[in-house]
């Protein structure tokens, strides 16, 4: 049994070494220098052509996009809520008090987001009507102003650390960019977002476009060693836009939670 | 343990194992058990070669009473029979064993892509438990997953081994049988009870026409026959009696078989055979046979090779692709979870899931055809390993012939006349205007016993049930035919006295009155073997007119007689003679015994020569199969010189070929100078079959190309089936008896007859032919060829899509897109829109005479070889996926993100805590929103598979003719394959586009034609290779993109 097993290994070697080169009709891997030659001029051809093929598709197909507006935009018919600074982990912000290190980033990051909302980047931008949307025609788009004072004490202007040395963590809500076009007016005074930052005309035209922000600021009692609180934000007051989606977590509310130590 | 050893060689009593155990002395002692059992299956085959320790017939009716505690004349008691009957079992032969329907079930279930699936299952649930692990809140996607990829092998698996069943029930049900009878005297009591109740002991009474129920020594009895052909091929009737006339159980004449026939026992006063059963159930010879025939080994058919080799194709192809993308994958720093998650993808997408189920209904499509056709086919697979059959070794009696005497030549008036041997006789042309005819033919209708079974007025001649010989059989037929009413005509002729033929008078003779009132003489006619009525001849009829017998007539005579026995005819001379009214009054009374009449000087009036003819379709089928490259080997237990005949008759042997011995004749040389090169045909008898090595068998095979074995056992059928096996034939092989059995199993595709067939041959084969006609063969090798081409379609449909699934994979791992098309979308393609497209394939008609080819070569015409895979996957599979990628940008960009943004994407896109990524517009999207619109992006790129998959279906019409000569709407399946694909796909995409569980959405109307433009290349595309292909035949091109 052994002795056959070895034989047709051995002849399985030759055969294949015989499929690599075979010396008589001069055959590497099956094929002749020239039928090589040939299928991969033929390949070469084929998928040059192709590929052109593709390319052409493509840039017939990019042809018919708006530079300005996206074709469709029936998939994010409400915007979503978001949060900042970003936490490292999903939304839970952590940090210790003692330990200016570990909410430095979360500065830092503030800092950063609110730059464009400084005094001077506002200057060309229109102080627009409270209470309507500011609707332009175009061709040229100007953005609504945001006044960081609107921050309060959340604008970084009174309080660099924006409140996370004191134990009073501030975290700015902002509302998906979407381009959609309703919004509803009334809202309660406190945490509103007017309607004329809306809408949207798209980060071409709308270049300098500023998301209008909320800020929501915790205090903190100092008492307890460990501090956790669950903060949720819902957009209230539009029946146009959704915030219950069992799927979708973050349309049109944002929920994190806050742990502060001591 | 020496001494058990030391027992089983003396049994053994072979030298040669005496050594072996002597050799063996030094071995551990662990392969001796094996060694043992072997010894054992050895041990039986040689006692059964020894005849059976069979001892029953030696022994004297009283020793068998004693021994079988039975007495002859009471028989058994009922309880003595219940006892025995519980203790060894009814008299029935056990089928085979079949594979349990468990194991059968299993290995549906492990079979094929089924590991690769369970891989891929078992991985996912793996990755789900190392999620949960790290995170008690991970999502159940791979839990989904998993189960969808376990349910859909469960599912497969269930669907094949349904399908399995369904066809092996057509089989049982034709199995069942009406349940045998047995006369048996139990308790001093004839009974007739069901032949398996039989036990050993019972004395049993057998008629003429039963089948014997068990293995019976006789009794008493007188001029008893049967027909032993089953069991030792003599195909002549063998005389049964009591007496113990040979040391061998199958020779002496005291045994009857079970389940041969017993042709006639003489009229009364005993009128029955008297038998004691023996042996029953599996301990009779037929059921030792059987159980013989069990032990050779099923081949695996060729289908079955050739779709493993197809699955480790691709198998190796997903596995290496996987293998390599998870390394790259890996070293691109992708978690090794993400990698495991790839590597299922891979997998997923390369499995053709719905192919092996596709493949079953296909074949068993083809089977349901073919049963219709008469080829009854009991495993599918062998469908189509009658396609590949290169040989077919076939018998003679009812396969190539009608299995009836009939008349085929006549001679007189010095001149031979050919009758008609169809199959309803109906076109007898010769003339018959001859007065010689006339009496001639009253002869034959007169001096015949045979007669028609009454109340049989409306059924045809030909089919009419005969009480009689079969020559006497083919005479009345045949007169029936010329005359009408024979049992009129023999009325009017009223029958005065006969004397009956036996073999030593070889002749019969009757007296009539005429029919004519005013002729008072007495009409003596006789028929018989030819030399022996000349001998009783004075003169010779010719034109009406009595001639005196002179020398040039004689010689006539012999020619014509040498002329129709040379070519495997019976041949029978009649003559007649009036006997004078003066001598023979109207009163006069004949006595046979004393023979008061004479027997000679009579007058000759003609020859007349029966053969079984050939069935009228077989002829055009061995025509077809030579022209399909398959060669015909006759092999028969009859005379070569009827073999021949039959042979030259159906071209088995063609007409201008010849024999060894027909060279040395034509020369004039001895036999042994002739070249035998120069002969294609052959006739070879079973002796010098007998004396043939191997070596020269095979030389006999390959050098010759029209083989006619004549009086062979059917155990050296087998030895011509291992001989064609040897030249890497794909062979075939026909048979009815027991004895075929083995050859049967051993052929790559065992065929039994339906009507002739006995059980254990129709238990051996793959096939059963209802109507035993051979021209049935050849249309179910051209069923099993166009399955064969089909499958190829079929199979290079399937594969075409894997590409087009596979890619989105790899882009999304190497260029971080935004998964293109999920895996449960992918199971959509492979077992939803694709499945009934597939089976439509079936249904193709052959693009050119599949039967004007030679058979594929077993190993070098593979069902998927290289040109078919590169095309699928490289040609087609690639464009497809480029236009499947050209919707998915499309819908990316027109909802805002454009290709250059969802470059390396991947990441953020899937990250859960980013619910505000930005796209090209500006526009934030929170994750679900982002998950949604993936998820259109897996529709559109279904939708796009599914269109394209529609042209891939057409071009797969055929494979060389352009689709406008096959004709776009002669196989109309395919378009129902094209409704169901776009059927499905609305549904999908309209009616569960809501359930997000199935990541389904509504896809925009247009994007169901972004890739229309791409389903017209490819149709282009393939028919600019057909058109190569036709252009230059067996250039580079069509040796590269023939498949």
């Amino acid at each position: 049994m052994t002795k056959t097993d070895k034989k047709s290994f051995n002849q399985s070697l030759a055969e294949w070494k015989l499929f690599i080169y075979n010396r008589t009709t001069g055959e590497f891997l099956g094929r002749t220098a020239k039928s090589w030659g040939l299928i991969l001029l033929f390949y070469l051809v084929f998928y040059g052509f192709l590929a052109a093929l593709f390319s052409f598709t493509m840039w017939a197909m990019l042809q018919t996009l708006n530079d300005e507006v996206p074709k469709y935009r029936d998939q994010i018919p409400s915007p979503g809520l978001m949060v900042f600074p970003k936490p490292v982990s999903a939304l839970d912000f952590s940090f210790s008090l003692s330990d200016a290190e570990s909410y430095q980033g979360y500065i830092d990051d503030l800092k950063k987001f609110l730059k464009p909302y400084g005094l001077e980047e506002q200057k060309n931008l229109t102080d627009c009507t409270n209470g309507t949307f500011f609707e332009q025609k175009g061709p040229e788009y100007t953005a609504c102003q945001f006044p960081l004072a609107l921050l309060e004490a959340c604008s970084g202007v009174d309080d660099p650390t924006f409140g996370y040395q004191e134990g009073k963590p501030c975290i700015l809500v902002k509302m998906n960019r979407s381009e959609s076009t309703a919004f509803l007016s009334t809202y309660p005074s406190n945490g509103t977002i007017d309607l004329k930052y809306f809408p949207y005309y798209g980060k071409k035209l709308h270049g300098n476009y500023l998301q209008p922000l909320v800020a929501v600021q915790v205090g903190f009692g100092s008492d307890a060693d460990v501090r956790e609180v669950m903060v949720e934000c819902k957009i209230d007051g539009s029946p146009n836009l959704k915030t219950q989606n069992d799927r979708d977590k973050f349309l049109g509310r944002v929920a994190f939670k806050i742990t502060m130590h001591a | 343990m020496n001494r058990k050893r030391e027992i089983y060689s003396v049994e053994l009593s072979g030298t040669k194992d005496i050594e072996k155990t002597d050799k063996e002395d030094g071995k551990k002692s662990r392969g001796l058990k094996n060694k043992c059992l072997e010894r054992k299956k050895n041990h039986q085959k040689e006692e059964l070669k020894k005849e059976l320790d069979l001892h029953d017939h030696k022994l004297s009716k009283e020793e068998l009473e004693t021994k079988y505690s039975t007495n002859i004349i009471t028989g058994l008691s009922s309880a003595q029979a219940a006892e025995l009957l519980a203790q060894h079992g009814p008299n029935s032969l056990t089928p085979p064993k079949e594979t349990s329907e468990i194991i059968k079930f299993l290995k549906q279930m492990v079979g094929g892509f089924s590991i690769l699936l369970w891989i891929g299952a078992i991985l996912c649930w793996i990755a789900y438990g190392i999620q949960y692990s790290n995170d008690h809140a991970s999502s159940l996607d791979n839990v989904y997953l998993g189960s969808v990829l376990a349910l859909v092998v469960i599912l497969t698996g269930v669907f094949a081994y349904y399908q399995e069943a369904k066809s092996t029930n057509i089989m049982s049900s034709f199995r069942k049988m009406i349940p045998q009878q047995a006369l048996v005297i139990r308790d001093s009591e004839k009974k007739t009870i069901p032949a398996d109740q039989l036990v050993v002991g019972d004395i049993v009474e057998i008629k003429g026409g039963d089948r014997v129920p068990a293995d019976v020594r006789i009794l008493s009895t007188q001029g008893c026959k049967v027909d032993n052909s089953s069991v030792t091929g003599e195909s002549e009737p063998q005389a049964r009696s009591c007496e113990f006339t040979h040391e061998s159980p199958l020779e002496t004449k005291n045994i009857a078989f079970f389940s041969t026939t017993c042709l006639e026992v003489s009229a009364p006063p005993v009128g029955t055979a008297t038998g004691m059963v023996i042996n029953t159930g599996d301990r009779t010879i037929i059921g030792q046979i059987a159980s013989l025939a069990s032990g050779v080994k099923d081949l695996k058919t060729p289908i079955a090779i050739e779709i493993e080799h197809f699955v480790h194709i691709v198998a190796g192809v997903a596995v290496s692709i996987g293998v390599i993308f998870f390394i790259i994958a890996v070293s691109m720093k992708y978690y090794v979870l993400d990698s495991i998650i790839f590597l299922i993808g891979i997998i997923v997408a390369n499995v053709p899931e719905g192919l092996l189920a596709t493949v079953t209904v296909t074949l068993s499509l083809t089977a349901k055809r073919m049963a219709k056709k008469n080829c009854l086919v009991k495993n599918l697979e062998a469908v189509e390993t009658l396609g590949s059959t290169s040989i077919i070794c076939s018998d003679k009696t009812g396969t190539l012939t009608q299995n009836r005497m009939t008349v085929a030549h006549l001679w007189f008036d010095h001149q031979i006349f050919v009758a008609d041997t169809s199959e309803n006789q109906s076109n007898q042309v010769f003339d018959q205007s001859s007065a010689t005819w006339a009496s001639l033919s009253r002869i034959i209708t007169l001096c015949n016993r045979a007669e028609f079974r009454p109340g049989q007025e409306s059924v045809p001649i030909m089919k009419k049930i005969v009480v009689g010989d079969a020559s006497e059989t083919a005479l009345l037929k045949f007169s029936e035919v010329m005359l009408g009413n024979v049992m009129d005509i023999r009325k009017r002729n009223r029958k005065v006295a006969e004397i009956p033929f036996n073999s030593t008078n070889k002749f019969q003779l009757s007296i009539h009155e005429t029919e004519d009132p005013d002729d008072k003489r007495f009409l003596v006619v006789m028929k018989g073997a030819p030399e022996r009525v000349l001998e009783k001849c004075s003169t010779i009829m010719v034109n009406g007119q009595e001639q005196p017998l002179d020398r040039s007539t004689a010689e006539a005579f012999h020619t014509a007689y040498m002329e129709l026995g040379g070519i495997g005819e019976r041949v029978l001379g009649f003559c007649h003679l009036y006997l004078p009214t003066d001598e023979f009054p109207e009163t006069y009374s004949f006595d046979v015994d004393a023979v008061n009449f004479p027997t000679s000087n009579f007058c000759f009036v003609g020859l007349l020569s029966m053969i079984d003819p050939p069935r009228s379709t077989v002829p055009d089928a061995v025509t077809k199969c030579r022209s399909a490259g398959i060669k015909v080997i006759m092999v028969t237990g009859d005379h070569p010189i009827t073999a021949k005949a039959i042979a030259k008759s159906v071209g088995i042997i063609s007409a201008n070929s010849e024999t060894v011995e027909d060279i040395a004749k034509r020369l004039n040389l001895p036999v042994e100078q002739v070249n035998k090169q120069d002969a294609k045909a052959a006739v070879v008898t079973g002796m010098e079959l007998k004396d043939m090595s191997p070596e020269q068998l095979d030389e006999l095979l390959a050098n010759h190309s029209e083989i006619v074995f004549a009086r062979t056992s059917p155990q050296q059928k087998l030895i011509i089936v291992e001989g064609c096996q040897r030249q890497d034939a794909v062979v075939a092989v026909t048979g009815d008896g027991v004895n075929d059995s083995p050859a049967l199993k051993k052929a790559d595709i065992g065929i039994a007859m339906g009507i002739a067939g006995s059980d254990a041959a129709k238990n051996a084969a793959d096939m059963v032919l209802l109507d035993d006609n051979f021209a049935s063969i050849v249309t179910g090798v051209e069923e099993g060829r166009l399955i064969f081409d089909n499958l190829k379609k079929t199979i290079a449909y399937t594969l075409t899509k894997n590409i087009a699934e596979l890619c989105p994979f790899l882009i999304y791992i190497i260029a971080g897109l935004p998964l293109p098309i999920g895996t449960i979308t992918i199971l959509f393609i492979d077992l939803g829109t694709d499945i009934i497209p597939s089976i439509a394939l079936a249904y193709e008609k052959a693009e050119s005479d599949i039967m004007n080819r030679k058979p594929r070569h077993k190993k070098k015409d593979r069902l998927v070889n290289a040109p078919l895979a590169l095309y699928s996957y490289l040609h087609i599979g690639l464009m497809q996926a480029l236009g499947a990628f050209v919707t998915y940008f499309t819908v990316y960009a027109q909802q805002g993100f454009l290709p250059s943004a969802i470059l390396h994407l991947r990441v953020e896109w899937e990250n859960d805590n980013v619910n505000d990524l930005e796209d090209s517009y500006g526009q934030e999207w929170t994750r679900f929103q982002r998950k949604y619109l993936e998820w259109t992006g897996y529709t559109a790129f279904f939708v796009s598979i599914m269109i394209q998959q529609i042209a891939d279906l057409i071009i797969r019409k055929t494979r060389r003719n352009s689709i406008f000569q096959q004709g776009l709407f002669r196989n109309k399946v395919i378009w129902v394959g094209i409704a169901s694909q776009i059927i499905i796909a609305l549904i999908l995409s309209y009616g569960l586009g809501t359930i997000q569980a199935l990541n389904f959405t509504m896809l925009r109307p247009q994007y169901w034609f972004v890739a229309v433009p791409h389903a017209v290349l490819i149709w282009v595309y393939d028919e600019v290779r057909k058109f190569f292909i036709r252009l230059f035949p067996g250039s580079w091109w069509d040796k590269n993109m023939y498949y």
